[in-house]
């Protein structure tokens, strides 16, 4: 029975624009936060194009090798990762063993002195054993930066991934490695067409807060010679002494990739549900 | 029985968990074409010797035979295994596979046979367990009697020459269990040799050549369900079907 007072609603009388809020309302409000985030970066560069837009000009090639870095090292780290992960969770006592040591080592040193190490001290090491062996190629080794911080990352990242991926992987039930198994089914089959599938849904949202986090500390490598964002605002402000401004951009350019990657990754979890 | 032909043979066989003496000497022959039924009180070893038949488990000290080839190495033991279908209690479908990829993921990766041929012989098998019209479904969307046919489904399109059931009805609402029994049921008159772990004891007077009672990872008594259950031998066995058939 309706009671007088009750509103009458046909879904399908809502017209365009109320459709147009509710969609907007019910979407995921921190896209709200990205876009106050770039109209703001906006308005400065264009209303006070100096000193900012001179900013974002300068450090422009700067955002495309933090970019760079980052994916390249978060691909490189997927796979290696993986490795690291069914290594952790091999029944050969062997590769459990390699795979838990490289995990707790890396683990227990920080990211910067991992860097600092493949950059300087590696390549002196290299040319050490190229000087005392009597090899010239080893002897005039030079390290280019961008390979070694994303050699660095890369085997810092590709630990803390390979305990992801452990962790997904021991959450999926017993059974179903014994119904593959008993359907013939090797140890790798059954991993990569049983396990792995359903542990990747697990591990996408963990994963994607480490390409997050992987995308901020990829700051570090602007102390080993790469031209990244931090880097190229240090030079900026070395040349033009405008502090404030200067890691105002940068920061805000940091934010507007966090952010958007963060919706990125939130979207991808949302449409690798299982079906019910 | 129908012909006196050994297609498992265990032998001796034990199995410890730590201190646990789980099987304790089990000796067991079961012809080509017979229907074996494993009964016992929970922790007597039952699921255990079933899962050992497969090497799902591995066991201490003995010899199994399945098919003529002896459990004793990798290449063996996957042979068995898609010789040998198996049906657990909690179904185990892939949830992240439709019901048709969960029919034919194995048929195109050991059997490789193309994904046509595949899915003809799961649509056959669908029909046959009586819910072709779930092939696009998902497991979980499916009710536990559901699953558990699709899981029956899934074992036999590798065309196995014996299917295992570890308590295939035990997770299942009463209303389901029929069910996924009728079409065990199907598969036993159809000449299927079947070792079946089960209180189904409707089913083991209808299908089961022969009924076993099991204790503390000892076989206790074997005979034809109508005589077991009529006229026990132990007092173990009165003891545990007492509780059983009430």
């Amino acid at each position: 029975m309706k009671k007088p007072g009750d509103l009458e609603i046909n879904k399908q009388d809502i017209s365009f624009s109320t459709r147009w809020w509710a969609n907007l309302q019910q979407a995921d409000q921190w896209w709200l936060l990205v876009i106050i985030v770039v109209i703001l970066t906006i308005l400065m560069a264009t209303l006070r194009p100096d000193p900012f837009m001179r900013i974002v000009t300068f450090v422009s090639d700067g955002i495309w090798v933090t970019i760079y870095v980052t994916i390249i090292t978060f691909l490189l780290v997927l796979v290696l990762g993986l490795i690291g992960g069914l290594g952790r969770v091999s029944h050969n006592k062997l590769i459990r063993g390699i795979a838990s040591v490289y995990v707790e080592v890396v683990r227990g040193i920080p990211l910067l002195v991992q860097l600092i190490i493949w950059y300087f001290a590696f390549p002196a090491f290299i040319k050490d054993i190229g000087s005392t062996w009597n090899i010239p190629a080893l002897a005039a080794y030079k390290a280019n930066p961008i390979i070694m911080a994303i050699l660095g990352m890369t085997i810092c990242y590709a630990a803390y991934m390979s305990e992801v991926y452990r962790a997904g992987i021991e959450s999926i039930p017993k059974g179903q490695m014994e119904a593959a198994r008993s359907l013939g089914m090797n140890y790798i089959q059954a991993m990569w067409y049983v396990i792995l599938p359903q542990a990747f849904r697990v591990i996408l949202p963990p994963v994607g807060n480490e390409f997050v986090t992987l995308l901020k500390d990829s700051s570090l490598v602007s102390v080993v010679a790469v031209a990244d964002l931090t880097r190229r605002g240090r030079e900026f402000m070395a040349a033009n002494f405008i502090p404030i401004q200067t890691w105002l951009m940068i920061a805000l350019i940091y934010l507007i990739m966090t952010l958007v990657a963060a919706r990125g990754v939130r979207w991808l979890e949302k449409h690798s549900r299982y079906e019910r | 029985m129908k012909k006196s032909d050994t297609i498992i043979h265990i032998e001796n066989v034990h199995k410890r968990f730590g201190s646990v003496h789980a099987l304790r000497g089990i000796d067991l022959d079961v012809q080509r074409g017979e229907v074996v039924l494993i009964l016992g009180p929970s922790g007597s070893g039952k699921s255990t010797l079933l899962r050992c038949i497969n090497r799902l488990e591995e066991f201490d000290r003995g010899r199994i035979v399945v098919d003529n080839i002896p459990l004793d190495n990798a290449e063996n033991i996957n042979t068995v295994r898609t010789e040998v279908g198996m049906v657990f209690q909690q179904f185990n479908l892939f949830p992240h596979l439709s019901v048709m990829d969960n029919l034919t993921l194995a048929q195109r990766v050991i059997r490789k046979r193309d994904k046509k041929e595949a899915r003809e012989i799961g649509m056959e098998l669908l029909n046959k367990v009586g819910i072709p019209e779930k092939a696009d479904n998902y497991p979980l969307q499916l009710s536990g009697g559901q699953q558990q046919r699709v899981a029956i489904a899934r074992a036999l399109a590798m065309n196995p020459r014996i299917m295992l059931f570890d308590e295939p009805t035990s997770a299942l609402d009463p209303e389901m269990i029929q069910e996924v029994l009728d079409v065990m049921l199907t598969l036993a008159k159809e000449g299927m040799t079947m070792v079946v772990v089960s209180h189904e004891i409707g089913f083991a007077r209808a299908a089961a050549d022969r009924a076993i009672l099991m204790d503390a990872g000892r076989i206790i008594e074997e005979a034809p369900p109508a005589i077991l259950f009529k006229n026990p031998k132990h007092e173990r066995t009165k003891l545990f079907l007492s509780k059983v058939l009430s």
